[in-house]
Protein backbone atom coordinates (compact mmCIF):
# COMPACT_ATOMS: atom_id res chain seq x y z
CA UNK A 1 0.00 0.00 0.00
CA UNK A 2 1.35 3.22 -0.18
CA UNK A 3 0.83 5.90 2.30
CA UNK A 4 -1.09 9.28 1.37
CA UNK A 5 -1.03 10.63 4.68
CA UNK A 6 2.08 9.74 5.30
CA UNK A 7 4.24 13.05 3.60
CA UNK A 8 2.00 15.09 5.58
CA UNK A 9 2.71 13.35 9.06
CA UNK A 10 6.20 13.40 10.88
CA UNK A 11 6.93 10.04 9.00
CA UNK A 12 5.57 7.12 8.02
CA UNK A 13 5.89 5.68 11.80
CA UNK A 14 5.46 7.91 14.30
CA UNK A 15 5.24 7.05 18.00
CA UNK A 16 4.43 9.66 20.90
CA UNK A 17 4.99 8.88 24.45
CA UNK A 18 4.70 5.18 23.99
CA UNK A 19 4.50 3.42 27.59
CA UNK A 20 3.48 -0.37 28.24
CA UNK A 21 3.68 -2.58 31.06
CA UNK A 22 2.52 -6.22 31.97
CA UNK A 23 1.37 -5.88 35.30
CA UNK A 24 3.15 -3.60 36.99
CA UNK A 25 6.61 -3.96 34.90
CA UNK A 26 6.58 -1.06 33.17
CA UNK A 27 8.45 -2.60 29.73
CA UNK A 28 8.27 0.49 27.30
CA UNK A 29 8.83 4.02 29.33
CA UNK A 30 8.32 6.61 27.26
CA UNK A 31 9.34 5.76 23.48
CA UNK A 32 9.19 8.35 20.83
CA UNK A 33 9.88 7.96 17.07
CA UNK A 34 9.54 9.36 13.89
CA UNK A 35 10.58 7.03 10.74
CA UNK A 36 10.97 8.41 7.40
CA UNK A 37 8.79 6.59 4.05
CA UNK A 38 11.70 4.13 2.66
CA UNK A 39 13.99 4.64 6.07
CA UNK A 40 15.90 1.47 7.58
CA UNK A 41 16.19 1.51 10.85
CA UNK A 42 17.68 -1.35 12.93
CA UNK A 43 17.03 -1.36 16.32
CA UNK A 44 19.96 -3.43 19.08
CA UNK A 45 19.78 -3.61 22.69
CA UNK A 46 19.93 -6.20 25.51
CA UNK A 47 17.03 -8.51 25.89
CA UNK A 48 14.53 -7.67 28.02
CA UNK A 49 15.00 -3.95 27.40
CA UNK A 50 11.90 -3.49 25.01
CA UNK A 51 12.39 -4.32 21.48
CA UNK A 52 9.99 -7.01 20.85
CA UNK A 53 7.23 -5.01 22.87
CA UNK A 54 7.99 -1.92 20.73
CA UNK A 55 7.29 -3.88 17.57
CA UNK A 56 4.55 -5.41 18.87
CA UNK A 57 3.01 -2.22 19.75
CA UNK A 58 3.73 -1.19 16.51
CA UNK A 59 1.66 -3.33 14.56
CA UNK A 60 -1.31 -3.62 17.20
CA UNK A 61 -0.26 -7.34 18.24
CA UNK A 62 0.00 -5.37 21.84
CA UNK A 63 -2.57 -2.68 23.24
CA UNK A 64 -0.90 0.19 24.84
CA UNK A 65 -0.97 1.92 28.31
CA UNK A 66 -0.32 5.59 26.97
CA UNK A 67 0.61 7.95 24.01
CA UNK A 68 0.20 7.45 20.47
CA UNK A 69 1.22 4.87 17.38
CA UNK A 70 0.53 6.07 14.21
CA UNK A 71 1.31 4.73 10.52
CA UNK A 72 0.78 6.28 7.59
CA UNK A 73 -0.38 9.26 9.28
CA UNK A 74 -3.48 7.05 10.53
CA UNK A 75 -3.64 6.26 14.80
CA UNK A 76 -3.99 2.95 15.16
CA UNK A 77 -3.60 3.01 18.78
CA UNK A 78 -6.94 4.18 18.92
CA UNK A 79 -8.85 1.12 18.34
CA UNK A 80 -11.33 1.71 15.46
CA UNK A 81 -9.33 -0.12 13.16
CA UNK A 82 -9.84 -3.94 12.09
CA UNK A 83 -6.72 -6.15 11.59
CA UNK A 84 -7.23 -6.65 7.82
CA UNK A 85 -6.48 -2.49 8.26
CA UNK A 86 -3.49 -2.82 10.24
CA UNK A 87 -1.84 -5.36 7.84
CA UNK A 88 -2.30 -3.51 4.92
CA UNK A 89 -0.11 -0.89 6.91
CA UNK A 90 2.33 -3.08 8.23
CA UNK A 91 3.89 -6.38 8.12
CA UNK A 92 6.15 -8.43 11.24
CA UNK A 93 8.49 -10.71 10.54
CA UNK A 94 9.05 -13.33 13.68
CA UNK A 95 11.86 -14.74 14.82
CA UNK A 96 10.12 -18.16 15.27
CA UNK A 97 8.69 -17.48 11.67
CA UNK A 98 5.11 -18.78 12.34
CA UNK A 99 4.12 -20.09 8.85
CA UNK A 100 0.62 -22.13 8.89
CA UNK A 101 2.15 -26.00 9.06
CA UNK A 102 -1.65 -27.40 7.60
CA UNK A 103 -1.34 -25.27 4.64
CA UNK A 104 1.22 -25.11 1.24
CA UNK A 105 3.98 -22.41 0.95
CA UNK A 106 2.28 -20.99 -1.72
CA UNK A 107 -1.89 -20.91 0.57
CA UNK A 108 0.41 -19.97 3.14
CA UNK A 109 1.27 -16.48 0.85
CA UNK A 110 -2.27 -16.15 -0.68
CA UNK A 111 -4.45 -16.54 2.39
CA UNK A 112 -4.75 -12.96 3.35
CA UNK A 113 -5.14 -11.17 -0.10
CA UNK A 114 -8.01 -13.68 -1.11
CA UNK A 115 -9.20 -13.33 2.10
CA UNK A 116 -8.82 -9.88 3.28
CA UNK A 117 -8.11 -8.00 0.08
CA UNK A 118 -10.47 -10.35 -1.73
CA UNK A 119 -8.07 -11.00 -4.40
CA UNK A 120 -9.24 -13.71 -6.96
CA UNK A 121 -7.18 -17.01 -6.58
CA UNK A 122 -5.84 -16.47 -9.73
CA UNK A 123 -4.43 -13.35 -9.02
CA UNK A 124 -3.37 -14.05 -5.94
CA UNK A 125 -1.42 -17.45 -7.50
CA UNK A 126 0.65 -15.19 -9.72
CA UNK A 127 1.26 -12.72 -7.12
CA UNK A 128 2.77 -15.28 -4.58
CA UNK A 129 4.83 -16.55 -7.84
CA UNK A 130 6.23 -12.90 -8.23
CA UNK A 131 6.75 -12.75 -4.10
CA UNK A 132 8.51 -16.12 -4.11
CA UNK A 133 10.79 -15.62 -7.27
CA UNK A 134 11.47 -12.20 -5.09
CA UNK A 135 12.93 -14.17 -1.87
CA UNK A 136 14.00 -17.27 -4.08
CA UNK A 137 11.63 -19.95 -3.79
CA UNK A 138 9.87 -20.20 -6.67
CA UNK A 139 10.90 -24.10 -6.57
CA UNK A 140 8.93 -25.20 -3.04
CA UNK A 141 5.58 -23.24 -3.48
CA UNK A 142 3.72 -26.68 -2.86
CA UNK A 143 5.83 -27.85 -0.41
CA UNK A 144 4.90 -27.93 3.43
CA UNK A 145 6.43 -25.22 5.65
CA UNK A 146 8.31 -28.43 7.80
CA UNK A 147 10.04 -29.31 4.23
CA UNK A 148 11.73 -26.26 4.15
CA UNK A 149 14.77 -25.39 6.22
CA UNK A 150 14.41 -22.46 8.64
CA UNK A 151 16.04 -19.97 6.34
CA UNK A 152 13.89 -20.74 3.54
CA UNK A 153 10.76 -20.66 5.86
CA UNK A 154 11.84 -17.12 6.70
CA UNK A 155 12.12 -15.85 3.17
CA UNK A 156 8.94 -17.47 2.87
CA UNK A 157 7.30 -15.51 5.98
CA UNK A 158 8.94 -12.39 4.22
CA UNK A 159 7.22 -13.01 1.01
CA UNK A 160 3.75 -14.06 2.98
CA UNK A 161 4.23 -10.54 4.54
CA UNK A 162 4.32 -8.52 1.68
CA UNK A 163 1.31 -10.31 0.00
CA UNK A 164 -0.62 -7.61 1.94
CA UNK A 165 1.71 -4.96 0.30
CA UNK A 166 2.27 -2.88 3.42
CA UNK A 167 4.19 0.22 3.51
CA UNK A 168 6.33 -0.84 6.58
CA UNK A 169 8.37 -4.02 7.39
CA UNK A 170 8.71 -4.68 10.94
CA UNK A 171 11.38 -7.50 12.04
CA UNK A 172 11.83 -9.39 15.00
CA UNK A 173 15.49 -10.73 15.27
CA UNK A 174 14.39 -12.34 11.84
CA UNK A 175 17.93 -14.33 11.73
CA UNK A 176 17.97 -15.56 15.58
CA UNK A 177 16.34 -18.45 15.49
CA UNK A 178 18.32 -19.49 12.36
CA UNK A 179 21.40 -21.99 11.90
CA UNK A 180 24.80 -19.97 11.13
CA UNK A 181 25.18 -20.78 8.00
CA UNK A 182 21.17 -19.71 6.99
CA UNK A 183 21.47 -16.19 8.31
CA UNK A 184 23.30 -14.89 5.14
CA UNK A 185 20.21 -15.67 2.47
CA UNK A 186 17.41 -14.19 4.97
CA UNK A 187 19.77 -10.61 5.44
CA UNK A 188 20.62 -11.00 1.79
CA UNK A 189 16.18 -10.88 0.91
CA UNK A 190 16.43 -7.71 3.60
CA UNK A 191 18.72 -6.07 2.03
CA UNK A 192 17.27 -6.43 -1.57
CA UNK A 193 14.04 -5.10 0.40
CA UNK A 194 15.48 -2.06 1.93
CA UNK A 195 16.98 -1.78 -1.91
CA UNK A 196 13.72 -1.63 -3.17
CA UNK A 197 12.72 1.37 -0.71
CA UNK A 198 11.06 -0.52 1.56
CA UNK A 199 10.02 1.13 5.40
CA UNK A 200 11.90 -1.10 7.64
CA UNK A 201 12.65 -1.60 11.38
CA UNK A 202 14.68 -4.25 12.17
CA UNK A 203 15.72 -5.63 15.58
CA UNK A 204 18.76 -7.44 15.23
CA UNK A 205 22.23 -8.82 16.57
CA UNK A 206 23.47 -9.29 13.11
CA UNK A 207 26.12 -5.93 13.16
CA UNK A 208 26.43 -6.11 10.04
CA UNK A 209 23.28 -5.96 8.66
CA UNK A 210 22.77 -2.91 11.27
CA UNK A 211 26.16 -1.27 10.10
CA UNK A 212 25.72 -1.66 5.74
CA UNK A 213 22.25 -1.93 5.69
CA UNK A 214 20.24 0.69 7.84
CA UNK A 215 20.19 4.60 7.67
CA UNK A 216 19.91 4.71 11.40
CA UNK A 217 20.60 2.75 14.31
CA UNK A 218 18.90 2.64 17.06
CA UNK A 219 20.26 1.47 20.88
CA UNK A 220 17.57 0.31 23.19
CA UNK A 221 17.74 -0.11 27.10
CA UNK A 222 15.15 -0.70 29.74
CA UNK A 223 12.34 0.38 28.18
CA UNK A 224 13.91 3.54 26.40
CA UNK A 225 15.75 4.72 23.84
CA UNK A 226 19.07 5.49 24.70
CA UNK A 227 20.68 6.51 21.88
CA UNK A 228 20.15 6.89 18.34
CA UNK A 229 22.23 7.55 15.27
CA UNK A 230 23.62 6.76 11.25
CA UNK A 231 25.34 3.95 11.66
CA UNK A 232 28.72 4.92 11.02
CA UNK A 233 28.66 7.15 14.08
CA UNK A 234 26.38 4.78 16.69
CA UNK A 235 29.19 2.35 15.72
CA UNK A 236 32.50 3.81 15.84
CA UNK A 237 31.34 7.03 18.43
CA UNK A 238 28.34 6.22 20.51
CA UNK A 239 27.79 9.19 23.16
CA UNK A 240 26.34 7.49 25.71
CA UNK A 241 28.41 5.12 28.19
CA UNK A 242 25.36 2.58 28.16
CA UNK A 243 25.83 1.96 24.43
CA UNK A 244 29.47 1.86 24.43
CA UNK A 245 29.06 -0.71 27.43
CA UNK A 246 27.27 -2.66 24.67
CA UNK A 247 28.76 -2.78 21.77
CA UNK A 248 32.31 -3.42 23.45
CA UNK A 249 30.58 -6.84 24.99
CA UNK A 250 29.51 -7.51 21.06
CA UNK A 251 32.18 -6.37 19.14
CA UNK A 252 35.63 -5.95 20.46
CA UNK A 253 36.47 -4.00 17.43
CA UNK A 254 34.00 -1.38 17.42
CA UNK A 255 35.62 0.04 13.93
CA UNK A 256 36.47 -3.96 12.52
CA UNK A 257 34.90 -5.07 9.65
CA UNK A 258 31.64 -5.60 7.66
CA UNK A 259 29.69 -8.69 7.27
CA UNK A 260 30.95 -9.97 10.72
CA UNK A 261 28.19 -12.10 12.20
CA UNK A 262 28.15 -12.00 15.72
CA UNK A 263 24.69 -13.17 16.75
CA UNK A 264 26.35 -16.73 18.18
CA UNK A 265 28.19 -14.73 20.72
CA UNK A 266 25.13 -12.85 22.45
CA UNK A 267 22.63 -15.07 22.79
CA UNK A 268 22.54 -14.76 26.17
CA UNK A 269 22.64 -11.00 26.70
CA UNK B 1 -21.23 -78.65 26.88
CA UNK B 2 -21.63 -77.85 23.10
CA UNK B 3 -21.81 -74.61 21.55
CA UNK B 4 -24.01 -74.88 19.07
CA UNK B 5 -24.38 -71.98 16.35
CA UNK B 6 -26.53 -73.85 14.05
CA UNK B 7 -29.60 -72.53 16.20
CA UNK B 8 -28.73 -68.87 15.29
CA UNK B 9 -27.09 -68.76 11.63
CA UNK B 10 -31.19 -68.81 10.62
CA UNK B 11 -31.21 -65.64 12.38
CA UNK B 12 -28.64 -64.21 10.62
CA UNK B 13 -31.15 -61.62 8.83
CA UNK B 14 -31.72 -60.56 12.66
CA UNK B 15 -28.21 -59.50 12.86
CA UNK B 16 -27.56 -58.08 9.93
CA UNK B 17 -31.44 -55.79 10.22
CA UNK B 18 -29.75 -54.66 13.74
CA UNK B 19 -25.89 -53.75 12.24
CA UNK B 20 -27.57 -51.76 9.72
CA UNK B 21 -29.58 -49.73 11.95
CA UNK B 22 -26.45 -49.49 14.56
CA UNK B 23 -24.26 -48.50 11.37
CA UNK B 24 -26.85 -45.47 11.06
CA UNK B 25 -27.68 -44.40 14.53
CA UNK B 26 -23.83 -44.39 14.75
CA UNK B 27 -23.12 -42.46 11.95
CA UNK B 28 -25.34 -39.51 12.20
CA UNK B 29 -25.30 -39.33 16.06
CA UNK B 30 -20.97 -38.83 15.24
CA UNK B 31 -21.80 -36.60 12.24
CA UNK B 32 -24.02 -34.41 14.65
CA UNK B 33 -22.07 -34.67 17.55
CA UNK B 34 -19.04 -33.68 15.95
CA UNK B 35 -20.22 -30.54 14.00
CA UNK B 36 -22.26 -30.00 17.50
CA UNK B 37 -18.90 -30.82 19.05
CA UNK B 38 -16.84 -28.57 16.96
CA UNK B 39 -19.02 -25.59 17.88
CA UNK B 40 -19.08 -26.29 21.84
CA UNK B 41 -15.33 -26.83 21.43
CA UNK B 42 -14.72 -23.26 20.05
CA UNK B 43 -17.27 -21.39 22.38
CA UNK B 44 -15.58 -23.02 25.08
CA UNK B 45 -12.65 -20.81 24.24
CA UNK B 46 -14.47 -17.93 23.17
CA UNK B 47 -13.04 -14.29 24.05
CA UNK B 48 -16.67 -13.73 25.83
CA UNK B 49 -17.02 -14.85 28.98
CA UNK B 50 -20.54 -16.19 28.54
CA UNK B 51 -20.51 -18.17 25.65
CA UNK B 52 -17.31 -19.86 27.66
CA UNK B 53 -18.97 -20.30 30.69
CA UNK B 54 -22.04 -21.94 28.51
CA UNK B 55 -20.24 -24.81 26.88
CA UNK B 56 -18.24 -25.31 29.97
CA UNK B 57 -21.79 -25.94 31.80
CA UNK B 58 -22.68 -27.92 29.33
CA UNK B 59 -19.86 -30.25 28.98
CA UNK B 60 -20.18 -30.59 32.81
CA UNK B 61 -23.43 -31.49 32.51
CA UNK B 62 -22.69 -34.03 29.43
CA UNK B 63 -19.90 -35.53 30.82
CA UNK B 64 -20.98 -35.64 34.76
CA UNK B 65 -24.23 -38.04 33.73
CA UNK B 66 -24.76 -41.00 32.72
CA UNK B 67 -25.75 -41.35 28.90
CA UNK B 68 -28.33 -44.23 29.60
CA UNK B 69 -30.16 -41.20 31.85
CA UNK B 70 -29.68 -38.49 29.49
CA UNK B 71 -31.35 -41.07 26.38
CA UNK B 72 -34.01 -41.66 29.47
CA UNK B 73 -34.57 -37.90 29.70
CA UNK B 74 -34.94 -37.27 26.13
CA UNK B 75 -37.36 -40.60 25.58
CA UNK B 76 -39.33 -40.38 28.66
CA UNK B 77 -38.62 -37.16 30.03
CA UNK B 78 -39.06 -34.61 27.59
CA UNK B 79 -43.08 -35.11 26.56
CA UNK B 80 -43.54 -33.66 30.47
CA UNK B 81 -42.84 -30.24 28.27
CA UNK B 82 -44.54 -31.43 25.37
CA UNK B 83 -41.83 -32.86 23.35
CA UNK B 84 -42.68 -36.02 22.31
CA UNK B 85 -39.92 -37.82 19.44
CA UNK B 86 -39.67 -41.38 18.69
CA UNK B 87 -37.27 -43.81 20.19
CA UNK B 88 -35.05 -43.00 16.78
CA UNK B 89 -35.13 -39.49 17.01
CA UNK B 90 -34.55 -39.50 20.63
CA UNK B 91 -31.57 -41.99 20.52
CA UNK B 92 -29.75 -40.16 17.77
CA UNK B 93 -30.22 -36.99 19.48
CA UNK B 94 -29.10 -38.09 22.91
CA UNK B 95 -26.13 -40.00 21.51
CA UNK B 96 -25.31 -36.76 19.36
CA UNK B 97 -25.98 -34.21 22.17
CA UNK B 98 -23.74 -36.64 24.50
CA UNK B 99 -20.66 -37.30 22.32
CA UNK B 100 -20.79 -32.91 21.28
CA UNK B 101 -20.09 -32.64 25.06
CA UNK B 102 -16.82 -34.84 25.05
CA UNK B 103 -15.47 -33.83 21.24
CA UNK B 104 -16.03 -30.14 22.29
CA UNK B 105 -13.78 -30.96 25.62
CA UNK B 106 -11.70 -32.51 23.02
CA UNK B 107 -11.93 -29.61 20.73
CA UNK B 108 -10.63 -27.15 23.64
CA UNK B 109 -7.79 -29.10 24.30
CA UNK B 110 -6.82 -29.65 20.45
CA UNK B 111 -7.62 -25.32 20.07
CA UNK B 112 -5.50 -24.80 23.16
CA UNK B 113 -2.41 -26.67 21.42
CA UNK B 114 -2.06 -24.79 18.73
CA UNK B 115 1.31 -22.19 19.64
CA UNK B 116 -0.09 -18.23 19.90
CA UNK B 117 2.59 -17.45 16.99
CA UNK B 118 -0.10 -18.92 14.97
CA UNK B 119 -2.90 -16.54 16.41
CA UNK B 120 -0.36 -13.76 15.93
CA UNK B 121 1.18 -14.38 12.54
CA UNK B 122 -3.10 -14.49 11.71
CA UNK B 123 -3.37 -11.73 13.16
CA UNK B 124 -0.90 -9.54 11.89
CA UNK B 125 -1.50 -11.06 8.22
CA UNK B 126 -5.14 -9.30 8.61
CA UNK B 127 -7.39 -11.53 9.84
CA UNK B 128 -10.03 -11.15 12.56
CA UNK B 129 -10.59 -13.72 15.56
CA UNK B 130 -13.21 -15.63 13.47
CA UNK B 131 -11.16 -15.90 10.53
CA UNK B 132 -8.22 -16.70 12.38
CA UNK B 133 -10.21 -19.53 14.35
CA UNK B 134 -11.42 -21.03 10.97
CA UNK B 135 -8.80 -21.03 8.35
CA UNK B 136 -5.96 -21.36 10.59
CA UNK B 137 -6.11 -22.60 14.60
CA UNK B 138 -8.94 -24.88 13.90
CA UNK B 139 -7.92 -27.03 10.76
CA UNK B 140 -4.51 -27.09 13.13
CA UNK B 141 -5.98 -28.06 16.03
CA UNK B 142 -8.19 -31.29 14.09
CA UNK B 143 -5.44 -32.42 13.03
CA UNK B 144 -4.46 -33.13 16.08
CA UNK B 145 -7.32 -34.15 17.52
CA UNK B 146 -7.77 -36.86 15.08
CA UNK B 147 -6.43 -39.44 17.87
CA UNK B 148 -8.71 -38.50 20.38
CA UNK B 149 -11.72 -37.94 18.28
CA UNK B 150 -11.39 -41.37 16.99
CA UNK B 151 -11.53 -42.62 20.38
CA UNK B 152 -14.57 -40.92 20.99
CA UNK B 153 -16.18 -42.04 17.50
CA UNK B 154 -15.25 -45.82 18.84
CA UNK B 155 -16.20 -45.39 22.40
CA UNK B 156 -20.20 -44.33 21.02
CA UNK B 157 -20.71 -46.92 18.56
CA UNK B 158 -19.98 -48.96 21.81
CA UNK B 159 -22.34 -46.33 23.58
CA UNK B 160 -25.24 -46.64 20.66
CA UNK B 161 -26.07 -50.65 22.15
CA UNK B 162 -27.72 -48.20 24.72
CA UNK B 163 -30.57 -47.73 23.14
CA UNK B 164 -31.47 -51.23 22.66
CA UNK B 165 -33.22 -49.73 26.02
CA UNK B 166 -35.58 -47.55 23.95
CA UNK B 167 -36.60 -50.59 21.99
CA UNK B 168 -34.75 -49.76 18.79
CA UNK B 169 -33.54 -52.17 17.07
CA UNK B 170 -30.32 -52.04 16.58
CA UNK B 171 -27.02 -54.90 16.78
CA UNK B 172 -27.73 -55.13 20.89
CA UNK B 173 -31.20 -55.27 20.80
CA UNK B 174 -31.21 -57.78 17.76
CA UNK B 175 -29.34 -60.27 19.87
CA UNK B 176 -31.88 -60.42 22.92
CA UNK B 177 -34.18 -61.03 20.24
CA UNK B 178 -32.67 -63.94 18.40
CA UNK B 179 -31.68 -64.95 22.06
CA UNK B 180 -34.88 -64.97 23.66
CA UNK B 181 -36.35 -67.47 20.86
CA UNK B 182 -33.36 -69.61 20.72
CA UNK B 183 -32.04 -69.69 24.07
CA UNK B 184 -28.46 -69.86 22.38
CA UNK B 185 -27.29 -66.27 24.79
CA UNK B 186 -23.44 -67.53 24.27
CA UNK B 187 -23.61 -68.09 20.59
CA UNK B 188 -25.61 -64.93 20.17
CA UNK B 189 -23.31 -62.58 22.46
CA UNK B 190 -20.35 -63.65 20.68
CA UNK B 191 -21.52 -62.79 17.39
CA UNK B 192 -23.07 -59.73 18.62
CA UNK B 193 -19.35 -58.77 20.32
CA UNK B 194 -17.62 -59.94 17.18
CA UNK B 195 -19.91 -57.54 15.04
CA UNK B 196 -19.75 -54.36 17.55
CA UNK B 197 -15.40 -55.42 17.38
CA UNK B 198 -15.35 -55.25 13.64
CA UNK B 199 -17.28 -52.26 13.61
CA UNK B 200 -14.90 -50.62 15.82
CA UNK B 201 -11.96 -51.73 14.00
CA UNK B 202 -13.18 -50.86 10.71
CA UNK B 203 -13.72 -47.29 12.29
CA UNK B 204 -10.44 -47.02 13.81
CA UNK B 205 -8.02 -48.15 11.00
CA UNK B 206 -10.28 -45.24 8.76
CA UNK B 207 -9.38 -42.78 11.26
CA UNK B 208 -5.89 -43.86 11.07
CA UNK B 209 -5.51 -43.54 7.55
CA UNK B 210 -7.19 -40.09 7.53
CA UNK B 211 -4.33 -39.65 10.30
CA UNK B 212 -1.63 -40.76 7.91
CA UNK B 213 -2.95 -38.96 5.20
CA UNK B 214 -2.96 -35.54 7.12
CA UNK B 215 0.17 -36.08 8.48
CA UNK B 216 1.74 -34.47 5.51
CA UNK B 217 1.97 -31.22 7.89
N1 LIG C 1 3.38 -11.03 27.43
C1 LIG C 1 4.18 -10.61 28.42
N2 LIG C 1 3.78 -10.68 29.70
C2 LIG C 1 4.57 -10.25 30.71
N3 LIG C 1 5.78 -9.73 30.55
C3 LIG C 1 6.25 -9.62 29.29
C4 LIG C 1 5.49 -10.06 28.17
N4 LIG C 1 6.21 -9.83 27.05
C5 LIG C 1 7.36 -9.28 27.46
N5 LIG C 1 7.41 -9.15 28.80
C6 LIG C 1 8.50 -8.58 29.57
O1 LIG C 1 8.84 -7.35 29.00
C7 LIG C 1 10.23 -7.15 29.02
C8 LIG C 1 10.73 -6.79 27.65
O2 LIG C 1 10.51 -7.89 26.80
P1 LIG C 1 10.82 -7.81 25.26
O3 LIG C 1 10.06 -6.70 24.65
O4 LIG C 1 10.57 -9.17 24.73
O5 LIG C 1 12.37 -7.48 25.23
P2 LIG C 1 13.44 -7.75 24.10
O6 LIG C 1 12.74 -8.07 22.84
O7 LIG C 1 14.24 -6.49 24.03
O8 LIG C 1 14.29 -8.87 24.57
C9 LIG C 1 10.85 -8.40 29.58
O9 LIG C 1 11.16 -8.18 30.92
C10 LIG C 1 9.75 -9.42 29.46
O10 LIG C 1 9.83 -10.34 30.52
MG1 LIG D 1 12.82 -9.84 21.69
Amino acid sequence: MDCPNAAASRGIISVKGLHKSYGGNAVLKGIDLDVKEGEVVSVIGPSGSGKSTLARCLCRLEGIDSGTVSLCGVEISSGSHGNGDIARMVGLIFQQFNLYPHISVRDNITLSPVRILGMSRGEANELASSLLARVGMSDKADARPRQLSGGQQQRVAIARALAMRPAIMLFDEPTSALDPELVGEVLDVMEQLADSGMTMLVITHEMSFAKDVSDRVIFMDDGVIVEQSPPAILFSNPQRARTRQFLQRLLPRPDGGSRTRTGDDIDGL
Amino acid sequence: MGFDFSLVTPRLGFFWAGTLVTIETSALSLLFGSILGVFIGVLRVAPVRPLRSLAACYIYVIRGTPTLTQLFFIYFGLPALGINLTAMASGIIGLSLNSAGYIGEIVRGGIEGVPVGQWEAARVLGLSYPGAMRFIVLPQALRAMLPAIGNEFVTLIKESSLLSTLAIAELTMAGQQVRSVTYASFETFIIVGAIYLLLTTLTSMALRQLEKRWDVL
